[in-house]
């Protein structure tokens, strides 16, 4: 349902420039180099299995001719032939065994590269491609991809055997060559004939099949609702519909087929009969053996295999696009890092000096100074689109501004040690993607393990530890078999944050599902039970600002005021950032402007957990 | 996805009766095909023996007409065959389609039976197992029928060809062709084992891989990018190992092949001196050749290529879509159906918003019997599996007929439990529930005859691409009836009493609005169109237009502003019936004739004023409510449509 996040123009130009072919070649010689060895290994094989196959025939033929003429030397020549073909047959083996075991190594080689640059890449850069695409990328891509070096090796040598076989067939007898390069190109202008009049049915199939899935996806988002109403029977009669229309265009699709494959089948019989025919007009006249014939229409068969020579072709092109989209993922450049670590004494003095992002071309943060004090709780509000989220990303390094400098404690983000970075920062999310077998392994899930105890106390400052020990096997539970609310993944996002806490939290509209109880329990236990530290808090409840040390109010990217809640609240303005105009008597909901990789997308409604400094006296008790 | 028993024989065995009902009601079409196919076996008779006769008659015997005249019958055969291919497609459509027809239904059904069975885990998989496998199964089913006919007519052709040259033929070629076929079907199952090791190692990669693109954001975040790429490791390593004893058995089947299709030609050779004494002809030899080479060795290698890889790829997707009987119904569904809350698709409340506004002028209540039911809940406990904490212990409740009941406490207290227990969706481990005396059950009961008992709106609203009538009129239970076979309502609109109905629903949800910017009843409703808010307000309007006595609203009107909210309640109070709401905000208790406190596994009801006395998370609720700004706090700006 989710849109995907609008990439940049800038981007949609790199990804463009990343595409015109150099990264696919770097990446088919990167491919090609990391299994040169076996490549060459299996080049040589084939090619060996090649020289056998071609010389057969001939044997074959002399063979015959003596077993004719029954002579002595049958025998010596019949195991020669046993020879050859035991040759082919090993060899083929071999190579087949080759050819496996390197495809599997070469992918196996490009996914792990693929998946470390990933990694590297980060979530910002990563966002100009969706991630059913990045998927594609690694597995799919990187398959057809990683079998570029055996596909190559094998493509030289599948051209050896088809000329091979010509330039036998010529030596055999040139008319016999002649008629053979004759057949060809007339048999070929015969069976276009049948050939003809294909249609668009693939892409009417094809419609019809995404008309059912789209109708199966809408039923599968109202789950709830049919099951209340018991009208999954309808929903299914509903969704099957068009199955008829598909069953038509796929009677079509494989008419259109059968009509292509006519011509495909008859051809090599059909060459190998006009060789015959030439061969044996030249055998009355005493110019060819029968071993010969033999020979010539076997060496026939073998020429006109050429054909499959474009299928290898084909393979090696394909390959190519494969290896051009997952060279445009390689091609991002990583994020990089320094080695700098932060002083040991810091308080988590977080400082943003002169910061622009340029989101979809457009600036979302413009020349932001902001200093949030050493374990103070900032709140960021502002209207929807103001660049929190941005503002979010940026301080813990999800994303490099554009212009400007963030500084921790002192030190440049960019120049931190990876480890130290995200050691010290940590952040929860309004809709966390959560890692781990278990809801244990979830809450632990980081840098490092806290340990069982760590994600207990985390889980319970969160309030997850209660729903998580109604689970069917509590922490244990299995993370795919927990049911869980929109509200409790959150949660156990928070969780995950808490339980790593470091010198700066950033929640990024982490608490937005929580109904207010609970947001007020989890904001007490931030105080309480989670190593204190500085706070940045994207918020929409004016509660989350009023309990805050400090409020930045945003407003069409730049700050607008910095101050604390109760001082700003004389505002008029700002009191309108809150109630901002909703004209229609619906609020829309969240899904559709934010995904868990849009790191830049405008905020939605809710509120973070902030620290309850001032919040104890507002209280009810 | 579904653990696959690591044995190969275990799915074949399953599916087997399976595919002989499938191939015994389509004994025509099986009929049709062989004929078809017959003639690629006389083709492959005749190019051999057409070769043998124009060496023998024709080019050896001086006659070089003949001998072209032989050919040319061969050329003829060839020609025909080729045309019979056409046949074979027309065949084989009526074959693969109902395959695919079948297996389609299949996902779908499993697919909606699943997610209406555990609706918080509805996810979109099956939309992958909808196009992609069904797709593949499709492809190498079909492959599957193209191969082995061809190469049991080619070979049949082939046999009794050289069987016509000389019957001693057969002596040398049949052993090494049955022997490598057997050793080919030694392959086969250990092949199919290795193989769908490798598929589900392809599988268990791409959903992993999947997970790390989805949430790269929180990998780097939380600074575990190195452990994630040793997870990703593991899985890339166990795939190169599957792929690797794959390769062996490719190689073994390659030797497989040399026994069946090459050694006859050797073994030809050595006994040609033989064969010649008794009586074997030049022609017959060279025909006996071509068989070898030209017929049985391509059919061979297609039929290996193919059985090896297309048939387990078949046998695993069939075994994955077909495997198990889709739950029919009832009992997995009242196990724990209506998880506690909202799927995953976090729904997110909207903000803390103002205390009621003025009452508005209340719609017209539509025309219906009024009344409205007895909810009982006794001592009721649940407890969402035996190992876990239950989420209700000992509720005792009981909601008079009219009653308007408002449910409030955190989220995860088990408020949605609570109304899924009165919807007949969940049944409690102890005590019971009571709608009108009687335990509610949804399983087995038809969608009319739960529209006439109570409805349930949850938050995630349903609306579909159909017309905004068709929609409203989802759980009316006479349209349900006179539905039309797709499911859509139908009927032509008629200005009569259901007209008048339908306006007074739209009217006091206040979906009027609405209605109009789309273009009124009927025009068609894109759901993707739509933001979260209009989708519930479409619920609502279908809620209230049902004739239930009791309404279930859990956390309907979650993406609602305030006032739209306070409206929607408000028109649901005015309609004749029982009404239970969920609250998302705490001002939907101040409609409440009654409140119900949930906190932890206990509940207190009472009125608003009881239970200010009575209960502190109550007081905490609502005094909060009152503190301060909070309560001016609206919703954030939106857009009204979000686009497509």
């Amino acid at each position: 349902m989710a849109p995907q996040p609008a990439a940049d123009p800038a981007d949609a130009d790199a990804a463009a420039a990343a595409g015109t072919g150099t990264p696919a070649d770097r990446v088919l010689t990167a491919a090609i180099r990391h299994s040169a060895g076996r490549a060459a290994a299996i080049c040589l094989l084939a090619a060996a299995s090649a020289a056998a196959s071609v010389a057969l025939p001939a044997a074959l033929g002399h063979t015959l001719d003596l077993a004719l003429d029954g002579s002595g030397e049958a025998a010596r020549w019949t195991a020669l032939c046993a020879l050859l073909v035991a040759a082919e047959v090993l060899l083929d083996a071999v190579s087949a065994h080759l050819t496996g075991t390197t495809d599997a190594r070469s992918t196996a080689w490009l996914r792990r590269r693929g998946l470390e640059h990933l990694l590297a890449v980060g979530p910002r850069r990563a966002a100009r491609f969706p991630h059913g695409d990045l998927v594609t990328r690694l597995s799919g891509n990187a398959a057809e991809a990683g079998a570029v070096p055996t596909t190559a090796a094998t493509a030289v040598s599948s051209l050896l055997t088809p000329l091979g076989a010509l330039v036998a067939l010529l030596l055999v007898d040139p008319w016999l060559a002649a008629a053979f390069c004759a057949g060809v190109p007339l048999l070929v202008l015969l069976l276009r004939a049948f050939a003809r009049g294909s249609s668009d049915s693939v892409s009417r199939y094809q419609r019809v099949q995404g008309e059912i899935a789209a109708r199966l996806v809408e039923a599968l988002a109202g789950a709830r609702t049919l099951a209340a109403a018991g009208t999954a029977g309808r929903e299914r009669a509903r969704v099957l519909a068009p199955l008829p229309e598909l069953a038509a265009q796929g009677r079509r699709m494989w008419h259109v087929y059968g009509q292509a494959m006519v011509g495909s089948g008859v051809l090599v019989p059909l060459l190998t009969i006009a060789v015959l025919a030439v061969g044996g007009v030249r055998l009355t006249a005493g110019e060819l053996s029968v071993g010969e014939l033999l020979a010539a229409s076997r060496y026939a068969a073998l020429a006109a295999g050429v054909g499959a020579v474009t299928g290898r072709i084909g393979a090696l092109v394909r390959s190519r696009a494969a290896a051009r989209r997952v060279g445009e993922l390689l091609a991002v450049p990583p994020v990089a890092y320094g080695r700098r670590t932060l002083p040991p004494d810091g308080t988590g003095r977080l400082e943003l000096r002169g910061v622009t992002a340029v989101r979809g071309g457009r600036e979302v943060l413009r020349g932001v100074d902001l200093v949030v004090p050493g374990g103070a709780t900032m709140a960021v509000v502002g209207r929807s689109g103001s660049g929190k989220s941005t503002l979010a990303a940026l301080a813990g390094r999800l994303a490099d501004p554009d212009e400007g400098r963030v500084l921790l404690d002192g030190v440049p983000l960019d120049g931190l040690d990876p480890a130290e970075l995200r050691r010290e920062v940590g952040y929860a999310f309004e809709r966390p993607a959560l890692f781990g077998d278990t809801v244990g392994e979830a809450v632990a899930f980081g840098a490092y393990d806290p340990g069982p105890g760590a994600v207990e106390d985390a889980a319970r400052a969160a309030s997850a530890d209660a729903f998580v020990r109604r689970l069917p096997a509590g922490y244990g539970t299995a993370l795919a078999d927990a049911p869980l609310s929109g509200g409790e993944f959150q949660r156990l996002g928070l969780a995950r944050a808490f339980a790593h806490a470091g010198r700066l939290l950033v929640l990024d509209d982490a608490t937005s599902s929580l109904d207010s109880v609970t947001e007020l329990q989890v904001s007490r236990a931030l105080t309480d039970r989670v190593r204190a530290g500085t706070r940045l808090l994207i918020a929409h409840r004016v509660s989350s600002a009023a309990r805050a040390d400090l409020v930045a109010w945003l407003e069409e990217g730049r700050v607008r005021a910095v101050g604390p809640h109760e001082a700003l609240w004389e505002l008029p303005e700002y009191r309108a950032a809150f109630t901002a105009g909703d004209g229609p008597g619906v609020s829309d909901g969240p899904d559709a402007l934010d995904t868990p990789d849009a790191l830049d997308t405008p905020g939605a409604p809710g509120g973070p957990a902030p620290r309850a400094a001032r919040a104890a006296a507002e209280e009810p008790r | 996805m579904s653990p696959v028993s690591r044995t190969a024989p275990g799915p074949a065995r399953r599916l087997l009766p399976r595919a002989a009902r499938f191939l015994r009601s389509r004994r025509r079409v099986l009929v049709r095909l062989g004929g078809w196919s017959l003639l690629e076996s006389a083709q492959t008779f005749l190019v051999g023996y057409g070769v043998a006769q124009a060496l023998d008659r024709g080019f050896l015997a001086g006659s070089t007409g003949t001998g072209l005249a032989w050919l040319a019958v061969a050329a003829a055969a060839t020609v025909v065959g080729g045309l019979a291919v056409r046949g074979v497609f027309r065949g084989l459509a009526d074959l693969v389609e109902p395959l695919r027809d079948g297996l389609l239904r299949r996902v779908v059904t499993r697919a909606l039976h699943g997610a209406v069975a555990e609706p918080a885990r509805a996810d979109n998989s099956s939309v992958s197992r909808l196009t992609h496998q069904t797709e593949l199964a499709r492809d190498s089913f079909a492959g599957l029928v193209l191969v082995l006919r061809s190469f049991v007519f080619t070979a049949a052709g082939a046999l009794a060809g050289l069987a016509s040259l000389h019957p001693l033929l057969l002596l040398v070629v049949l052993p090494p062709l049955v022997l490598g076929l057997l050793l080919f079907t030694a392959t086969l199952v250990p092949m199919a084992a290795r193989q769908r090791d490798f598929l589900d190692a392809d599988e268990a990669l791409s959903t992993g891989y999947g997970a790390v693109a989805a949430g790269l954001r929180d990998v780097v975040a939380c600074g575990a990018e190195r452990r994630t790429a040793g997870e990703a490791d593991a899985l890339v390593a166990t795939e190169v190992e599957a792929a690797r004893s794959l390769a062996r058995w490719a190689a073994a089947r390659t030797v497989a092949l040399g026994v069946a299709g090459h050694l006859p030609i050797v073994l030809l050779l050595f006994a040609t001196p033989w064969l010649l004494e008794r009586g074997l002809t030049a022609g017959a030899l060279l025909g006996a050749l071509t068989y070898l080479t030209q017929s049985l060795l391509p059919a061979l290698r297609t039929l290996m290529s193919a059985l090896g890889a297309a048939g387990t790829r078949l046998l695993v997707i069939l075994d994955r879509l077909v495997g198990e009987d889709p739950p029919h119904g009832a009992p997995a569904a009242a196990k724990s159906a209506a998880a506690p809350s909202a799927a995953l698709p976090a729904a997110r409340s909207g903000t803390v918003e103002s205390a009621a506004t003025p009452a508005e002028t209340p719609a017209p209540a539509p025309a219906r019997p009024a009344a409205g039911s007895r909810v009982e809940l006794r001592s009721v406990t649940f407890a969402y599996g035996p190992g876990a904490q239950p989420v209700l212990r000992e509720v005792d409740l009981t909601v008079e007929p009219g009653e308007h009941l408002v449910v409030v406490g955190p989220s995860g207290i088990g408020k949605s439990t609570l109304a899924a227990l009165v919807a007949g969706l969940l049944t409690p481990g102890r005590g019971e529930v009571l709608v009108d005396g009687a335990p509610p059950r949804a399983a087995g009961r038809s969608a009319g005859e739960l529209a006439r008992q109570r409805v349930l709106i949850p938050q995630q609203a349903y609306v579909f691409t159909g017309t905004l009538r068709e929609n409203l009129l989802y759980l009316c239970p006479d349209d349900l009836s006179a539905g039309a076979p797709d499911g859509t309502p139908g009927g032509a609109p008629e200005a009569g009493p259901e007209e008048e109905r339908l306006a007074a629903s739209v009217a006091a949800v206040g979906l009027g609005p609405l209605a109009d910017g789309l273009g009124g009843l009927d025009a068609v409703v894109d759901p993707a169109a739509l933001s979260q808010g209009e989708r519930q307000l479409i619920a609502l309007g279908r809620a209230h237009l049902s004739p239930a006595p009791l309404v279930l609203l859990d956390e309907a009107t979650c993406h609602l502003d305030p006032e739209a909210e306070a409206r929607a309640e408000r028109a649901f109070a005015d309609r004749p019936g029982t009404l239970v709401v969920i609250a998302h905000r705490i001002s939907s208790a101040h409609r409440a004739d009654r409140v119900l406190v949930m906190d932890g596994a206990r509940a207190t009801a009472g009125s608003h004023r009881e239970l200010l006395d009575r209960s502190r998370l109550y007081r905490d609720l609502v005094g909060r409510w009152h503190t301060g700004r909070e309560g001016r706090c609206a919703v954030r700006p939106g857009r009204s449509r979000a686009p497509a």
